[in-house]
Formats: structure tokens, C-alpha cells, sequence
């Protein structure tokens, strides 16, 4: 752990020797990369010209309200286990009072809920109970859904069906861009979807929009050295994709991976939660896998007439704090209403929720727009 | 005809069975000649110059055996320690057994043999204890509580109250090691590593710090890791607990398991370290010493105390800093 201390600080020095004049906004799409700068504390460290505004980057945050629904009512049924990371047991979903609310309280319920970090489990654990039907609720960005098509792929046990809300990332990057107000001056890419999809991907946003860009990992020195890249080509009027993660996130990224998903997954036009539904922005199982689909095997059918349904709880700002448009703690519901103990959007669930990762590193009171505004803002 | 190879009702009638399975696995195994089954109640004597601590603790550890240790020796050592970080020498033991119908026989003999060594090691007698069987599905296995009696020189003061702005915050080895341990013998999230508890008695690290004038505190990280022991010293003293990221020992494969699953090593159980408090010029002086001592090679000064408002705070590796808050519930594996 020392190099890359040694190098961060390294990053550190020359991004504090740009002659930076006025405020660039540079935000991150990946909840990983959000967590990694508030872990360090890098908003405090560096200069306040500097915002680092977090993005689109968690897909818990933005997992329909009607997915979560299906879920929770799939969960009830006595015949269902039903499977899912843990970030997505505790988010809620918006229920009669009484009825069981998210996942957590599904379990509570009687429900046969079960976390699992990775999709191998959820194939395993349909192996141990053949005489059961069990349910993986598979949410996540690209780096989830390609092991989800792994499964897929390599023939899924016949008990199992799978409610997928998978997303892709670059596309709710595009919406932004192409919207009246981006919001940012610079991105830094994701790590993780770099390393499956291909870091081309990204080249969008410096070709087609004129933003500088350079892919991260999550360590401080390769956060820090992106977040130079791009300040550099800001000041000196330039835009490209830079690759600060090379090692990792090798050009054309996993052919393993993507081809799976080819084969298994079809992309289709897909909601966001809060946000709306954004062109080819969500994974689907082709229709040769629709048997192993949640939604066919039982019939899910949308309740059109259920409260609220899709909605955001009123007052939570989740959508806009997704998109980048406010920092958590502008949220009015933030750190009242609103705490990790009871959480009412999905922001304050995840542990890749930007108001969840704000509030577990001691940011408190509301309203930081600048770096300085935010160092003031912590206790 | 009753299986003997697991613990029947029949074990907690109190009769046959019951006395058989306190003689010959209880009894014989713990080996320890303070203990007299025959007596409801255990005379001790105690001398007159020194102030006798008790303390109490329940064991419900699963699985009930793990790298490094067991519930056993968790029983012996988790009591002990409490002891040993007030500053008393452990010198008597009670143990409660409540075992669950069908928990193999084998199992609690290897369970009670680690006790006795766990005991032996820490030089504290198990001087009384009970048994009761729970039926099948009240109990996970096995459950153990333990009280401890110590002797405290009466002119030793440690306390919350003694506490200053400016004081070193000190640990006596890595963090971690039994919270990711035990995480790993449950066989969750499929992942597995080379990472053994730290479960052992304290008493060797912490009695030998009353020579040195200037020690203030100490405590046992145990549930809620460092960052709970640091919330309650902020708590109770109003100053903030300044923690320096690049100074705490955390072991590579503990890092790694929590950088997989998002957990902050902070808030992980430690069963075999202390954290002490010392004047700034008394600090050397603990870390030396500490040093020298076989489970202390791993010691570092990993913070201060300074003026502010109860205050948790991390020092980062890159020279930032953050709040570590204090722990609501039980960290969710995360997404990706």
C-alpha cells in the first residue's frame, strides 16, 4: 500500500501546480470511484477550483421501483427463495403501510431472502433445493451482468429464473451530454466497465462532446493521475481518452465477457428510476432464455393501479443526485428524514450510493458547492 | 438405546448422564484442581491489598470452531482480556455451558480441551460452572458464558477520566484477524484465505504497562472493532480521536477480503489485541516494551487525542481526512 500512497501524493503536488483560474466541474460515474475519493478524503486535499461532482454510477440507485416491487412480492411467495446482492435488500420500494417495504422486511415477514455476493452462488444454492423456485435478482452495471450472462450461458439449473435490471453506463452518460446541461467539464471513466466493455467505449464523450476523459481505477494514484489527465487537457483546450488503468482496462476489454453477453443478453431501451427511460441503456435475457425469465415464469404483471407505483418517495431527491445535478447533502431529505438507519431512496441504501458513501465519511450539514464550502460542510 | 456419540436431553436430566458428562468431559478435561464439583459454592481467598474486578461475558460464535481458535478458548480469552485491560490479573473463572440436543460429543470434548489450554495459558482456574441442554433448534450448538474474578493493585488508575488532549493513541498488533476469520469458516460469499483469529489472552501486553507511569486506558477491540473503542473514547472524554491511516497494521489478506466486500477494517472484531492510551512521553515507552513481547511485534502508535467535539476522525493515506462514523448494522456484502 505504500507505492501507490507515495505515487497519489506525487499526483497530488502536480495537480496542485496547475494554474488552475475558475471552478472545473469533473465527475465520476462509478459508485467504486465515488467511494474511493471519500474514503481518502481527496475533496478536502485538493484545490478548491476543483469539484468532483459524483455521477450515474450506482446501480442500485437507479434500479426500477417496480423491480424492487416484483422482488419483495416474489419474495413472499412460500415457494420463492429469492436471491440477490445484499445492497438490495434494504431498498425500498413504495407499499401500502403494513406491507413489507423492501426485501429486508420481506425476510422479516417469513419471506426466504438470501444475499450472495457473486452469481455462482445463486446457482448453487437452486442446485441444493431442486424442490424449490428460486429467484436471483440480478441488479448491477455491465461488470455484474456479464457474470449474470456467464450463468446464462453456461445453462442455468432449471429452478432458477432470473429478474434482471441490468444497465449500461455510457448510455446515461450520453442523455447528459445531450441534454441542455451537462452539468460537467470533465469525466472520469469507470475502471471496472472499462476492463469488461472496452475503454473505447467512452471515446464518445472527448470525440462527440468535447470533454476530456481518462479511465480510473480505485486507488488513490490512479484516481489522481486521471483527475490530472483531465485537468490538463481542460486547461490546455484539449479533449481525449486517457487511460489511467491501463493495466487493467486493456483496449477492446473482455472478449470472454462480452461475448456471453451477446449470446445471452439482447440491449434494449430501459427506466431508470426517477429518471426515466433512457435509449438502449438496459439488458434483457434473449428470447431463447425467456423461460429462465422472472417475469414470464410468474407472470409478474405491473400492478397499473398500485399507489405510487415507479415513483420516487415524496421529497427524495435521488433522481437528481444520480444525475449529478445536486450533491447529497442538497437533498432536503438528506441526514433528516433520511440516514443510512432509514432510508428512504435508494442513494442512502447502496454502499455505492453517493448519499450513502457521503454520510458514512462524516459529511453532515447541507449545501457545498465548492471544495472549500464542503471541507467547511464536514463536522 | 441412546447414542453416545451426541449430547442427548438425557445430558441435562441430572442424573447419570448428566453427572457422567461433567466428569468425563468437563471434569477430566479441564483438569484443573481449583474446580470441585461437589461444592455448590467456591471459596476463594483474597488478599487484602488488592481491589478484586469481576466480569462477565456471553460466547454465541458460529461456527463453533475457526482458524486460530473456538468458542472455548474464545470463552476463556474474551473474559480474561476484559480483566486484563482494567488492569487486574485474571485469577478465577465460572463457566456456564448451554448445549444444544445432537452436538457431537467429540466436538464438545475438543471444545472443553481447548478451554482448559486456553485457561492454562492465561494461568486462570475454572473454579465453577453449570451445564443445561437445550432440545434440538434452542441453541446454536453451543452457547458458553463465562465470569471472570481479577486482582487489581489498588494503586493502579486507568480510566476515561485520566484521558488528555495530546495523549497517544497505541495498538498492540494487527487489526482484524478474528472478525474476517470467523467470516471466512462461515463459508459465505465463497471466499477463502490464509487468515487465522488473533484470539488469545491479553495479559502478557497489558499488566507488565502498570510500570509505566503516564499509561491512562487501555481496552480490548473485540465486537465493533477499533472504530467502536475510539467512538467510546470520544465519547466519554469530548476530544477528538485522530487516527492515522498509514499507521494502522492491518494484515494484506484482511485488507483484501474487505476491499472485496466493501467492509471498512476498522469496525472488525479483534480478539487478542489492546488498544492502550499513554502521555506523549510515555508512548516510546509502551511501544518498546510491547515490541519485545512475543504477540506484540506488530504494535504501532496509530493516533492522538485533540481538542474537538467527540469526534471520530481518519487521517488519510494521501493526507485528506474523513469521519468514521459510528456502526449502525452489519455491513452488506456490496454490488460490484
Amino acid at each position: 500500500m505504500t507505492a501507490p500512497a507515495t505515487d497519489a501524493k506525487a499526483w497530488l503536488e502536480r495537480i496542485r501546480a496547475l494554474p488552475l483560474k475558475e471552478r472545473v466541474r469533473v465527475m465520476n460515474v462509478c459508485g467504486g470511484h465515488e467511494r474511493s475519493i471519500s474514503m481518502a478524503g481527496l475533496r478536502g486535499a485538493l484545490p478548491s477550483e476543483i469539484e468532483l461532482i459524483p455521477g450515474p454510477g450506482c446501480p442500485v440507485c437507479v434500479c426500477p421501483e417496480e423491480d424492487v416491487y416484483a422482488a419483495i412480492q416474489l419474495a413472499l411467495r412460500p415457494d420463492v427463495i429469492l436471491v440477490a446482492f445484499g445492497d438490495m435488500l434494504r431498498v425500498p420500494a413504495n407499499v401500502p403501510k403494513n406491507e413489507p417495504r423492501s426485501l429486508e422486511q420481506a425476510k422479516a415477514a417469513g419471506g426466504d431472502v438470501r444475499p450472495i455476493a457473486s452469481p455462482q452462488e445463486a446457482a448453487k444454492i437452486a442446485a441444493a433445493h431442486p424442490d424449490r423456485d428460486v429467484v436471483f435478482f440480478a441488479a448491477g452495471f455491465e461488470t455484474t451482468t456479464a457474470p449474470v450472462a456467464g450463468l446464462a450461458a453456461e445453462g442455468l439449473p432449471p429452478n432458477l429464473s432470473i429478474l434482471l435490471s441490468g444497465r449500461l453506463t455510457w448510455p446515461a452518460v450520453a442523455a447528459l451530454l445531450e441534454s441542455e446541461e451537462a452539468g460537467f467539464d470533465a469525466l472520469i471513466a469507470p475502471g471496472h466497465v472499462s476492463a469488461v466493455m472496452g475503454p473505447e467505449e467512452w471515446r464518445f464523450v472527448a470525440d462527440d462532446h468535447n470533454i476530456p476523459s481518462a479511465v480510473a481505477g480505485f486507488e488513490s494514484d490512479s484516481l489522481l493521475a486521471a483527475l490530472y489527465s483531465v485537468l490538463r487537457q481542460h486547461l490546455e483546450g484539449r479533449a481525449f481518452l486517457d487511460n489511467c488503468y491501463a493495466t487493467v482496462a486493456r483496449p477492446g476489454g473482455n472478449p470472454t465477457a462480452q461475448r456471453v453477453m451477446n449470446d445471452t443478453l439482447d440491449v434494449v431501451d430501459a427506466n431508470w428510476r426517477g429518471i426515466g427511460v433512457i435509449p438502449r441503456s438496459g439488458f434483457a435475457l434473449k428470447a431463447e432464455l425467456a423461460s429462465f425469465d422472472a417475469n414470464r415464469r410468474f407472470e409478474l404483471d405491473a400492478d397499473a393501479f398500485r399507489k405510487r407505483a415507479g415513483e420516487m418517495p415524496p421529497g427524495c431527491d435521488c433522481a437528481r443526485v444520480v444525475l449529478g445535478k445536486i450533491y447529497p447533502n442538497q437533498c432536503v431529505l438528506y441526514g433528516k428524514a433520511c440516514t443510512p438507519r432509514n432510508p428512504i431512496g435508494p442513494c442512502m441504501v447502496s454502499d455505492e450510493g453517493a448519499c450513502r458513501i457521503w454520510w458514512s465519511t462524516g459529511i453532515r450539514q447541507g449545501a457545498a458547492h465548492s471544495a472549500d464550502e464542503h471541507a467547511a460542510a464536514r463536522y | 438405546m441412546m447414542d453416545d456419540r451426541h449430547v442427548s436431553l438425557a445430558h441435562g436430566n441430572g442424573g447419570r448422564f448428566m453427572r457422567e458428562m461433567i466428569e468425563e468431559v468437563f471434569v477430566s478435561h479441564l483438569g484443573d484442581s481449583a474446580l470441585d464439583v461437589h461444592l455448590d459454592a467456591a471459596p476463594l481467598t483474597l488478599p487484602p491489598d488488592k481491589v478484586p474486578c469481576i466480569t462477565t461475558d456471553a460466547f454465541t460464535v458460529q461456527p463453533l470452531e475457526f482458524p486460530g481458535g473456538d468458542i472455548g478458548s474464545l470463552a476463556v480469552n474474551g473474559t480474561v482480556n476484559d480483566l486484563a485491560v482494567s488492569g487486574a490479573a485474571p485469577q478465577a473463572l465460572t463457566l456456564n455451558a448451554i448445549i444444544e440436543e445432537g452436538l457431537e460429543m467429540a466436538c464438545l470434548i475438543r471444545i472443553v480441551k481447548s478451554l482448559a489450554e486456553a485457561a492454562r495459558i492465561a494461568g486462570v482456574h475454572i473454579v465453577a460452572g453449570d451445564t443445561k441442554v437445550v432440545p434440538r433448534g434452542h441453541g446454536g450448538g453451543l452457547y458458553l458464558a463465562t465470569t471472570g474474578l481479577g486482582l487489581r493493585d489498588a494503586t493502579w488508575r486507568l480510566g476515561f477520566d485520566r484521558i488528555r488532549g495530546g495523549d497517544v493513541l497505541l495498538v498492540s498488533g494487527p487489526i482484524g484477524d478474528h472478525g474476517i476469520a470467523v467470516m471466512l469458516a462461515r463459508e459465505a460469499f465463497d471466499l477463502s484465505g490464509p487468515v487465522r483469529s488473533d484470539c488469545a489472552a491479553v495479559t502478557p501486553l497489558a499488566l507488565p504497562l502498570a510500570k509505566i507511569d503516564g499509561v491512562r486506558f487501555m481496552r480490548d477491540p473485540t465486537r465493533g472493532g477499533l472504530a467502536t473503542v475510539a467512538h467510546e473514547i470520544a465519547a466519554a472524554t469530548s476530544l477528538n480521536v485522530r487516527l492515522s491511516e498509514t499507521e494502522i497494521p492491518v494484515r494484506d489478506p484482511v485488507r483484501s477480503v474487505c476491499e472485496m466486500l466493501g467492509y471498512d477494517p476498522y469496525y472488525l472484531a479483534c480478539e487478542g489485541r489492546v488498544v492502550a492510551i499513554a502521555a506523549p512521553d510515555a508512548a516510546d515507552e509502551v511501544l518498546k516494551l510491547w515490541r519485545s513481547l512475543p504477540d506484540g511485534e506488530g504494535a504501532a502508535r496509530i493516533g492522538v487525542l485533540s481538542q474537538g467535539a467527540g469526534h471520530v476522525v481518519l487521517e488519510t493515506e494521501i493526507g485528506g481526512e474523513r469521519l468514521l462514523e459510528e456502526l449502525e448494522d452489519d455491513p452488506l456484502p456490496r454490488i460490484c
